[in-house]
């Protein structure tokens, strides 16, 4: 048996690992863009921090691949995939048969149209390298500007803090995830980043770059700010034309089902470019964090192998700004919920969201407030129709249960 | 067999991958980090360090706990004080 992964993060290897533990005699292919063997995005900001050296960041050895027996096709990105003859190519012109294809190709970072030095992105090492760079190189009355209003973001300023720079954080909407939390959250946090003596942009549009070879200033309409760094954060776009021609379903995400199966037989796709069915919250979820990741590089694998059990699992996110714990679990989509149930207040320092719909928790959010997370958690995995109970969890002081 | 499990706080974002793999060991606090659990209960009071008496079975479950740890905040020791994970 021929598989194909495409794709060499943390998806795509546990794949891979666990298709090498159940088939000891399987042809097993990574094609990998990046040159580095599998490291921990997670960990990229504990680097740049200096709370572990780079070699830490590595989950897997150079030499991994060719103990475990698994092709390794590092710098190269899929150009063509024809699912009638089977078979991939490759940037370099390659064509790879398969008899199980993964597409686990997670997603390239949203650029801005203008590059000149100082201007930085943070999803790949090679990325964290540059940032780590930028800051040594940085002169003394350096300021930096964050451009996003996300997790990226919320990257950049702890970075930020923790290097005693000055910075600037813009953003589009009126607080950061702005089609996510409700106001009373984005306050909590917008608060805790004006706290921290950054400077904030709201609503902010029209940015435009100053300087030729090096960034001089970032201007955002008439606000004009003098700065040599600019972190951009502002959320992710795929490469997919050769997934849509291959006639591959495609949405917000590659559509699949809880098999985590395409509608095109033999082709799978898993972690944060699949979109797929999710029995527990009974609807197409497009997740874009480890655990979902992880389980789902898992899961696929048992699914390439036959082995058809549905995908399950609540997954979050969890992040911190300057010390405020921000935590997404489960479907935490306004427009996809019945109600949403508020708690707390930015005056109380923490604020749920609990987002409803069919009489049974979905998803919540939780910004200062982490104690709500295990039983929101606990409530979405049991599917429990909560009758209306829920009303009385607006008194922030009653239980959720 | 005898192993220390350890959570390095500092480590610790609250990504909860050990928690949703290996719950009987882990639980996550007020503070968005991972106390380590002996079999679902905490003699002595919650702390990020504990020597436990596993079976061959739960040790695997720990393992894939402390693996599927984003930022290998969890650490894991045999007897002799041997590092078992992450592997040195």
């Amino acid at each position: 048996m021929r598989y194909v992964i495409i794709g060499g993060g943390i998806t795509g290897t546990t794949a891979a690992e666990e298709l090498r533990k159940i088939d000891a005699d399987a042809e097993i292919t990574i094609v990998s863009e990046e040159q580095h063997p599998l490291y921990s995005r997670v960990l990229l900001p504990h680097f740049i921090k200096e709370k572990i050296p780079r070699e830490r960041v590595f989950l897997k050895k150079e030499s991994w691949y060719e103990e475990k027996n698994i092709i390794w096709l590092r710098g190269e990105r899929v150009e063509k995939l024809d699912p009638k003859n089977k078979f991939v190519q490759v940037t370099s012109g390659q064509e790879i048969e398969y008899d199980k294809l993964l597409i686990a190709t997670g997603g390239d970072v949203r650029v801005i149209g203008q590059d000149v030095r100082g201007v930085s992105y943070f999803r790949t090492l090679d990325d964290a390298d540059h940032i780590v760079q930028l800051l040594q190189e940085r002169k003394s009355d350096a300021h930096g500007v964050v451009y996003g209003g996300g997790f990226i973001a919320c990257e950049y300023i702890n970075i930020f803090e923790k290097y005693g720079m000055p910075a600037t954080v813009a953003f589009r909407g009126d607080h950061f995830w702005s089609a996510v939390l409700d106001d009373e959250s984005g306050k909590l946090i917008n608060d805790r980043i004006l706290q921290g003596g950054f400077a904030l942009i709201p609503r902010a549009t029209d940015m435009a770059l100053e300087g030729e070879k090096e960034l001089e200033a970032v201007s955002f309409g008439d606000k004009r700010i003098p700065c040599s760094f600019l972190g951009v954060g502002i959320g992710m776009v795929r490469d997919d034309g050769w997934i849509r021609e291959a006639g591959v379903e495609i949405e917000a995400g590659v559509r699949s089902n809880e098999f985590l199966e395409t509608n095109v037989p033999d082709v799978f796709t898993a972690g944060d470019c699949a979109q797929f069915h999710d029995v527990i919250v009974d609807r197409p979820m497009f997740v874009g964090n480890w655990m979902n990741a992880m389980s789902q590089g898992r899961a696929v694998a048992k699914s390439m192998m036959g082995e058809r059990t549905p995908f399950k699992l609540v997954s979050s996110y969890a992040t911190n700004v300057l010390g405020l714990e921000i935590i997404f679990v489960g479907d935490a989509e306004k427009a996809a919920a019945d109600e949403v149930i508020v708690r707390g207040s930015s005056a109380e320092g923490g604020v749920t969201q609990v987002f409803l719909r069919g009489g049974r928790v979905v998803g919540g959010t939780m910004v200062g407030r982490n104690a709500d997370r295990t039983p929101i958690t606990k409530l979405i995995q049991s599917r429990a129709d909560i009758g209306n109970r829920a009303k009385s969890w607006e008194n922030s002081a009653n239980p959720i249960e | 067999m005898k192993i220390t499990v350890k959570v390095d706080p500092d480590l610790c974002i609250g990504a909860a991958s050990c928690v949703t793999i290996a719950p009987e060991t882990f639980q996550l606090n007020e503070e968005n980090k991972a106390w380590v659990l002996d079999h679902g209960t905490e003699p002595n009071g919650s702390t990020y360090e504990r020597v436990l008496e596993v079976t061959e079975d739960e040790y695997e479950n720990i393992l894939l706990g402390a693996q599927s740890c984003p930022t290998l905040a969890i650490f894991i020791y045999d007897e002799a004080g041997t590092q078992l994970f992450p592997e040195m």
